[in-house]
């Protein structure tokens, strides 16, 4: 006899689990996408110390045929697919069957499930026996419930982190799941805290309120694009919303949560200078597309995919956020901006001051035109109407634990301000502040206002008026973000002049890196810089480009070298853009510089003229905005809601 | 410890020493000053682990109207204790150090109470074994540092670079520093025995400094060479110097043997035109000059250009022009640099080629020192 021999089933089963289920969020990932698979539309969570002591999920989908319940518990068991095309056009989140055996073998788990024209059927396993299985009166759909997780993989239970940790996995599982779902309605509680629910009413934007708060929902944009291969869909956050991290970038293709850092950086260059350095954007893509340009079986957690068609995919969610964020208007608004103003005033003030604008219109019909009936088309794409609004209240009422503030939700974009720009730009025939521009593209131009200049203030801000209140710029901030737009122009055009070394620099680079490195030598050759092999993975450089900064030789050539084998090209305006950066504020005026009248207009009229007013380089706001009603609420000329509510 | 001292004595010391404290280091101790008293007299010690700086003053020297009461150590808050001393009313000062090295500062009326640190755990200075010294006449050193240091690479990415080579064989000193885009030699002849030989390689920073401290009343500086460490010694001051550690490259081959072409111009008359000649180039960008020279017409023309502002071109003044015809073009914050470390003398410019490295010697004297740039290739 060999000593080789087959191992048994069980045995093979915690093995796969040892890929699979890491940990108690991983049990609930595979049972809920097990879930959605099954075609529910509810989905309840239950987890009890982060899911260490139990996992329930219970959904109203498909259910499992008695005949099938034990052979959905075998290992490689599965009704998503059949034939081995299956594998390249897979549809469903799941497709290997492991889960369900893989989750019993380490644990003790209890199955109860029906469908829709056949009995229960209740079954016990335990470490991934059978133990009993019995006809049940249950309802259509299935209930799993996981108990004792790890409890025969006593180093795995080890490797478990402390409750918070576990439980905070948990969430962002489900979280990213509701957000690839939002058609499904979702629940998870923990130890009888309910601690995420969504509404399931198929509005992505109602789900990310479900699930990062109202405050955070409202500053979000969202975004459209399409191609012959993706569909795109999502909310991306205005540029003042930012985290320090990357996790609040959510990516789903064809409703699966991947991480991929290629996609996440198009994401962050299509805001391209609106950020601040280190602050990432909150975004919520879903992305369709033909499930044979895409590879998921890559990992058994099926978080990495493998995309086919990856740069064109990367183009796509680049332009489509720069185009949004292009049309929008940019000026934080100054009320929001204070901290003490809790975000329900704002809300209340919105809607009360929706109220006031069309009692005042009724009452005189000689206010502004700004009527939401008149909205033009084109920032009402993907605005609500003001029906949408009526409609999405409704669903809201019958969810009596839905948060009130949701029903504010469709105004958060402002479409009153919005449209008063709309209005003017329509109206206004004569000076255009855009010129050409805005008639050469069909996308409009984000609005900057047309200032009238009142003053300064402590020589360091200006004050100015426009058409629809008052405007406080940061001088400095304003004059960065015009030489900015002048220097990275002018950066780019660098002289090919190149300065000889005396002693040669020598570069050493890993093998794989050296390997492609010889391959993309001409494309560092054109900017200047030569180099020559010198040894199996080291580089010789005997000259380099005249306008690097003394004595940043060497770490410029490496970092030029460093993008040419990340991004496989080198576009010097775009190297240098750090550099214009400094320049830009080096050259402009800082805060205490005292302006006359004539220099401070002539600020204004060129701020107006850059491509991106709102920002300076470093990504903070050149300008805020107090709108009349804001200041009117300030000196109470405007009824407080609060106060009218309480005094009836 | 107590002691009373001239305070304008005192300060000049104190300055000296002072340049070796630096107010960021990650040992706290070393941003204080080492008072160090003894019948003899008091020294004072600063470093910032680079470089340390000891200066003694003797009781003997009666300008010093130093009074010891009782011997002992102190290290003070440097940048505190400077100021103090800087400012107090009197000619005279006394410092007495009590318990839990608690020191009083008092001058006239004035008295002051700052919290010392205990002498014991200042860092011991390297110790330099006397053998083999030589000495240099202090106003040549301060040259030869002058000459060279410009050369010196701020680039820390190649450590080497950032120092200047000190090579002494047979009695003939040679310094040599290069940031890869230009070099600065210099020769010295100096007394030795012939068998003494170094090879080092000292910080460009270490030698500013040194040459910043060196007063020119001393004569000359004794210099001793240890394993990583160098000591400059001259009147009661001692400078010591951490090496940098490493092969420095041979710079020999690089300057060139022979050349094509000859120019000699006046060292302060040609830096005035290149001055005139650079203004308009910009530094991120274009920050070339071009000269031509063509024997046949006996012209050398400068010329500078900055497509953003303008141009500049000039006819130079020289004396000699001979050899072959060139156009050449280089980075004229380098040749600024060199010039100036010429003074007022006539200099020799000698070119091989129009992409190979030049060099700027003396007229008078073409042997001890040269100044080497490397051109920029132009498109």
């Amino acid at each position: 006899m060999g000593k080789i021999h087959e191992l048994s089933e069980i045995l093979s089963n915690q093995i796969a689990a040892g890929e699979v289920i890491e940990r108690p969020a991983s049990v609930v990932k595979e049972l809920a996408e097990n879930a959605i698979d099954a075609n529910s539309t509810q989905i309840d969570i239950v987890i009890e110390q982060a899911g260490l002591q139990l996992v329930q999920v219970i959904d109203n989908g498909d259910g499992i045929e008695p005949d099938d319940v034990s052979t959905a518990f075998k290992r490689h068991a599965t009704s998503k697919i059949t034939t081995r095309q299956d594998l390249f056009k897979i549809q469903s989140l799941g497709f290997r069957g492991e889960a369900l055996a893989s989750i019993a073998s380490v644990s003790d788990l209890t199955i109860e499930t029906a469908t829709a024209n056949s009995l229960g059927t209740f079954a016990h396993f335990k470490g991934g026996i059978l133990q009993t299985q019995k006809t049940s009166p249950i309802r259509p759909g299935t209930a799993i419930t996981v108990r004792d997780l790890f409890f025969n993989t006593p180093a795995r239970l080890k490797y478990v982190k402390t409750f918070q940790t576990e439980l905070a996995n948990v969430i962002d599982i489900v979280n990213r799941l509701a957000m690839s779902h939002p058609q499904i309605a979702f629940t998870l509680t923990n130890d009888d805290h309910l601690l995420m629910k969504t509404a399931g009413n198929d509005d992505l934007q109602q789900t990310i309120a479900g699930i990062y708060g109202v405050t955070m929902a409202k500053q979000l944009l969202s975004i459209s694009a399409e191609d012959l291969d993706f569909k795109l869909t999502g909310y991306v956050s205005l540029p003042q919303l930012t985290r320090a991290s990357r996790n609040y970038l959510s990516i789903m293709i064809n409703g699966r949560y991947i991480k991929n850092y290629q996609l996440n950086k198009a994401i962050i260059k299509g805001y391209g200078s609106k950020l601040m350095v280190g602050r990432y954007p909150v975004a919520v893509l879903n992305i369709q597309m033909d499930p044979l340009l895409i590879d998921v079986n890559v990992h058994p957690t099926k978080q990495e995919v493998r995309l086919s068609k990856e740069p064109a995919l990367m183009t796509l969610i680049e332009k489509a956020i720069y185009g949004r964020l292009r049309t929008e208007n940019l000026i934080p608004d100054a009320v929001q901006n204070l901290k003490q103003t809790k975000v329900v005033d704002v809300d209340q003030l919105q809607m009360d001051l929706n109220q006031i604008t069309s009692q005042r219109r009724n009452a005189t019909g000689t206010v502004r035109p700004v009527h939401q009936t008149s909205m033009p088309e084109k920032t009402m794409k993907t605005e609500p109407t003001a029906t949408q609004i009526a409609e999405t209240e409704t669903p809201l009422k019958t969810e009596p634990t839905a948060d009130p503030n949701l029903n504010s939700l469709p105004i958060f974009e402002q479409p009153r301000q919005l449209a008063q720009w709309d209005d003017k730009y329509a109206a206004e025939s004569v000076g255009n502040p855009f010129g050409e521009t805005a008639e050469d593209n069909e996308v409009p131009i984000a609005r900057f206002p047309v200032l009238h200049y009142i003053g300064q203030l402590h020589d360091t801000f200006l004050l100015a008026e426009g058409e629809d209140g008052f405007y406080i710029l940061d001088q400095h901030a304003a004059q960065e973000r015009i030489k900015y737009e002048y220097y990275r122009e002018k950066i780019g055009e660098v002289s090919n002049d190149v300065q000889n070394l005396l002693v040669p620099l020598v570069l050493e680079y890993p093998n794989s890196d050296a390997i492609k490195l010889q391959a993309r030598k001409e494309l560092l050759a054109d900017v200047g810089v030569q180099l020559e092999s010198f040894g199996q993975n080291s580089f010789v450089v005997h000259s380099h480009p005249t306008w690097i900064a003394q004595g940043q030789e060497e770490a410029t050539i490496r970092e030029m070298i460093e993008t040419v084998l990340e991004n496989g090209k080198l576009d010097i305006a775009h190297f240098r853009e750090a550099t214009a950066i400094m320049i830009s504020c080096k050259q402009s005026i800082k805060a205490h510089h005292h302006l006359d009248d004539a220099q401070a207009k002539a600020l204004l009229a060129d701020l107006a003229q850059t491509e991106n007013p709102f920002n300076c380089p470093h990504g903070r706001p050149v300008l805020i905005h107090y709108t009349q009603k804001d200041l009117e609420k300030m000196f109470k000329r405007i009824q407080d809601p609060h106060q009218s509510w309480s005094g009836e | 410890m107590k002691f009373s001292i001239n305070r304008t004595q005192f300060i000049k010391t104190l300055n000296d020493v002072q340049r070796a404290i630096s107010a960021k280091t990650t040992i706290p101790i070393l941003t204080g000053l080492k008072l160090v008293l003894s019948q003899e007299g008091l020294t004072l010690t600063g470093s910032d682990a680079d470089i340390s700086i000891e200066a003694t003053l003797a009781t003997t020297d009666e300008k010093n109207q130093l009074t010891v009461e009782e011997p002992g150590a102190i290290v003070l808050p440097a940048r505190f204790f400077s100021e103090i001393a800087k400012k107090l009313p009197e000619d005279q000062m006394t410092i007495a150090v009590g318990d839990n090295f608690q020191t009083t500062i008092r001058s006239g009326k004035s008295e002051f109470t700052i919290n010392g640190l205990d002498a014991n755990s200042y860092p011991h200075l390297p110790e330099i074994a006397d053998q083999n010294p030589f000495s240099i006449a202090t106003d040549v050193l301060k040259q030869l540092i002058r000459q060279t240091v410009i050369a010196v690479s701020n680039q820390e990415s190649r450590p080497i670079l950032t120092g200047v080579h000190l090579v002494l064989n047979s009695g003939e000193m040679l310094a040599v520093a290069t940031d890869s885009h230009r070099l600065a030699q210099r020769k010295l002849t100096v007394s030795v025995p012939s068998d003494v030989n170094y090879d080092v390689i000292i910080p460009g920073k270490s030698l500013i400094e040194l040459s910043r401290t060196l007063a020119d009343g001393d004569e000359t500086v004794e210099i001793r060479i240890a394993e990583n460490q160098v000591l400059f010694k001259a009147g009661n001051l001692a400078f010591y110097s951490r090496l940098l550690e490493g092969n420095y490259p041979d710079t020999a081959r690089l300057i060139p043997t022979s050349s094509s072409t000859q120019i000699e111009f006046n060292a302060p008359v040609l830096l005035a035109a290149i001055e005139r000649a650079s203004l308009l180039s910009h530094e991120s960008r274009n920050n070339v000059v071009r000269l031509t020279l063509n024997t046949a017409d006996n012209t050398a023309i400068i010329y500078g250009n900055s497509p953003d502002v303008g141009n500049v071109e000039e006819t130079l003044q020289f004396e000699n022009l001979t050899g072959e015809d060139l156009e050449i073009s280089f980075n004229p914050d380098y040749m600024k640099d060199a010039l100036r470390s010429f003074g007022q003398t006539a200099i020799m410019i000698n070119f091989t080629a129009a992409l190979r490295p030049f060099t700027l010697v003396p007229s008078e004297d073409q042997e001890h020192y040269i100044q080497l740039i490397t051109p920029v290739r132009t498109f």
